[in-house]
């Protein structure tokens, strides 16, 4: 029964990813006509002659001199291999390459901004659940109260301004070399570390918060049910029924918010970049979707997706782990 | 008779916004060894919270207790830590909850948390356990034993997951079986098979046991002294001969009456004029004078106090009636 679930899901998440990809490539052919048009508007002192010789030379560059129905299998044919078609930008660089150039410097942010909220959040979220309604809990409370109404980008201008310029803690500002003369060394690594700081503090904030709080209110309600009272009736320790009675029930809902919150991984921090001009997928995102390139937005937008869809998929996956009720609706 | 049980002047309150509930007000049992007493009364009158007040469950904060006496088994539990009542809990006294779906744990296998019970009181390995957990399931009549451990509570019928309780409880032999409505979620045929099992392992193992229900066919089935609860005071103790043939409470009497029998030949049920008084809103005097027909003066300015009126019979009323015949159909 578990298995046939899993195989089920697994096929249900590709064929989901099959219509992201024809939607993904559909949707912004339907606006203009000509798709050479968007990578190529036409300009004032230029003869009609001339632009329709231009975009001829662009169509058949990029591919766009064929049916859309012949483009849309090249398309496919590309991503076999890995190609994602060309980007609009000068010297038309492949958008595969330049999704691999940024990924890995939003994967810092992201990746470390979201270790810490889990790891030290549920440390919060359990220890304010265990002493309900006293000074822990209430704190945590407060602060959660304060960080609903504080936007991360708010907190992000805050930091950067008391712990870059002020005081000179971190830098305020990524070192624009910091990629270019990135290598696999100590020093390196801690540049790095020291540029990354600011950003990745300014999220964690709310993201601490954010599981501290579903945290806890998962544990609380675990403790209210009544099968916490037949392990106390049993007279079991309360190590024993806190371990193995009330985190196990209490990490469902933790598992589907760390699943929502994954597929904001690669594209969530827009802001966040720019504020610390770190050059990362948020930062190239916007950069084309201001040059209309729109290449480049498919390529990151089906990244976006794909990422979406396996992230729900792992965590669909992991419920089944957690808890075997999750396969009884497959039996219908 | 060894006496298992002596509680004395139970007060449990709850402090709460619109004020204080007063869920339990003075409770007295006594619960002897191999006996069976039954806690009978309407939803919300304290039964559950008296159960759990003896094992010590009731959580303080947000509840405040008081009591005179807990004795249990010759020991006086009262000033016991929390570790000394965690060694006792299932292994001395142990607890049946009412909705089996939701007293196990969800996500833990049914033999698992039988386990627990072995591995926590008697120190055996995981694998020792599993095989007095088969036993277990075998004596409360649970089919295939040993695959059933191995399944969660959703993969059971209502009536394997009790059993599953009944084994849990009666995993350590206990002294003192606590039953909180046992069967009341389950359907008719289950209920009595569930109820059986209850009762043979009790009589089998000389147990004591407590049964908190508003079922009288179950009490008359089980029981052999019953305590009637009405708003948080006990208001008729007896045997159950005395009860269900020479009951003295008007509240008693109208409890018996309004079970429906199939000998009768009136189209209308019998039932009690009114509700249990909100727990925040007791009224003066007698607790159940706004419901009773027979209520005085006397009765809505003081409490009465729990008088004998025969051998082990105990009522909580100004005016007792005497003869049921007469005034039984009133």
């Amino acid at each position: 029964m578990k298995k046939s679930y899993v195989i089920k899901r697994i096929l249900y998440s590709v064929f989901v990813f099959a219509v992201v990809i024809t939607l993904n490539f559909f949707i912004p052919r339907i606006g203009v006509e000509d798709p050479a048009e968007r990578y190529y508007p036409p300009q004032g002192n230029m003869s009609e002659i001339e632009y329709e010789i231009i975009k001829q030379a662009t169509r058949e560059q990029y591919g766009f001199d064929v049916s859309p129905w012949q483009q849309y299998l090249n398309y496919l044919e590309g991503l076999t291999h890995g190609d994602l078609g060309m980007s609009f930008r000068s010297g038309s660089p492949a958008v595969a390459d330049l999704i691999i150039d940024r990924l890995p410097w939003t994967l810092v942010l992201s990746v470390s901004t979201m270790l810490i909220g889990l790891i030290i959040g549920i440390m919060f979220g359990v220890i304010a659940a265990m002493k309900r309604g006293r000074w822990q809990d209430t704190v945590l409370l407060n602060a959660s109260t304060i960080m609903i109404a504080l936007p991360s980008f708010f907190i992000a201008l805050i930091l950067s301004f008391y712990l870059g310029f002020e005081y000179e803690i971190f830098p305020a500002y990524t070192d624009p070399n910091m990629v270019s003369n990135f290598e696999w060394t100590f020093a390196s690594l801690r540049n790095v570390a020291q540029n990354a700081a600011l950003p990745v503090l300014s999220m964690a904030v709310g993201s601490i918060i954010g599981y501290a709080q579903g945290t806890r209110n998962a544990v609380i309600a675990v403790t209210n049910e009544d099968f916490i009272l037949t392990a106390k009736a049993k007279g079991l320790k309360q190590n024993t029924i806190r371990y193995k009675h009330i985190l196990r029930n209490s990490m469902l809902p933790i598992v589907t918010s760390l699943g929502m919150s994954i597929s904001g991984l690669i594209g969530g921090q827009v802001v966040i970049e720019q504020i610390f001009n770190w050059n990362g997928m948020g930062t190239l995102f916007l950069e084309a979707n201001n040059m209309n390139d729109y290449p480049l937005m498919m390529g990151i937008m089906l990244l976006l997706s794909g990422f979406t869809i396996l992230a729900i998929l792992v965590t669909d996956l992991i419920y089944v782990l957690l808890d075997p009720r999750v396969t009884v609706g497959d039996k219908r | 008779m060894e006496q298992v049980l002596k509680l004395r002047n139970l007060k449990v309150i709850f402090p709460s916004h619109g004020g204080i509930i007063r869920a339990v007000e003075g409770v007295d049992l006594d619960i002897h060894q191999g006996e069976s007493v039954a806690l009978v009364g309407e939803s919300g009158c304290g039964k559950s919270v008296t159960s759990q007040s003896v094992m010590r469950l009731i959580e303080s904060p947000p509840a405040i207790t008081r009591l005179d006496t807990l004795e249990f088994n010759g020991k006086d539990i009262k000033n016991y830590t929390h570790k000394q009542m965690q060694d006792i809990r299932g292994k001395e006294m142990s607890m049946i909850f009412q909705d089996a779906m939701t007293s196990l744990n969800p996500v833990m296998t049914c033999g698992k948390q039988i386990d627990e019970m072995y591995i926590r009181h008697k120190g055996v390995s995981k694998k020792e356990a599993r095989e007095y957990t088969i036993e277990a399931l075998k004596l409360v009549g649970m089919p295939e034993p040993r695959s059933r451990a191995k399944n969660f509570p959703h993969e059971l019928s209502g009536g394997m997951r009790q059993r599953v309780l009944l084994a849990m409880a009666f995993a350590c032999l206990p002294k003192l079986i606590i039953a909180d409505e046992p069967t009341t979620a389950l359907d008719v045929t289950i209920q009595a098979q569930v109820l059986n099992v209850l009762r043979n392992m009790q009589k089998k193992h000389d147990m004591s046991l407590l049964l908190i229900t508003h079922d009288l066919s179950v009490v008359s089935n089980i029981a052999d002294i019953v305590y009637v609860m009405y708003s948080g005071k006990i208001v008729e103790k007896a045997s159950v001969e005395d009860i269900f043939h020479e009951p003295y409470h008007p509240y008693t009497r109208g409890l018996i009456a309004s079970v429906p029998k199939l000998s009768d030949t009136e189209k209308e049920f019998s039932q009690i004029p009114g509700t249990v008084p909100h727990p925040m809103k007791k009224p003066n005097g007698c607790y159940f004078h706004p419901r009773c027909q027979h209520a005085t003066k006397q009765c809505k300015k003081a409490m009465p106090p729990l008088i004998s009126v025969g051998k082990n019979h105990e009522v909580r009323c100004h005016h007792p009636l005497k003869d049921m015949k007469k005034e039984g159909k009133a």
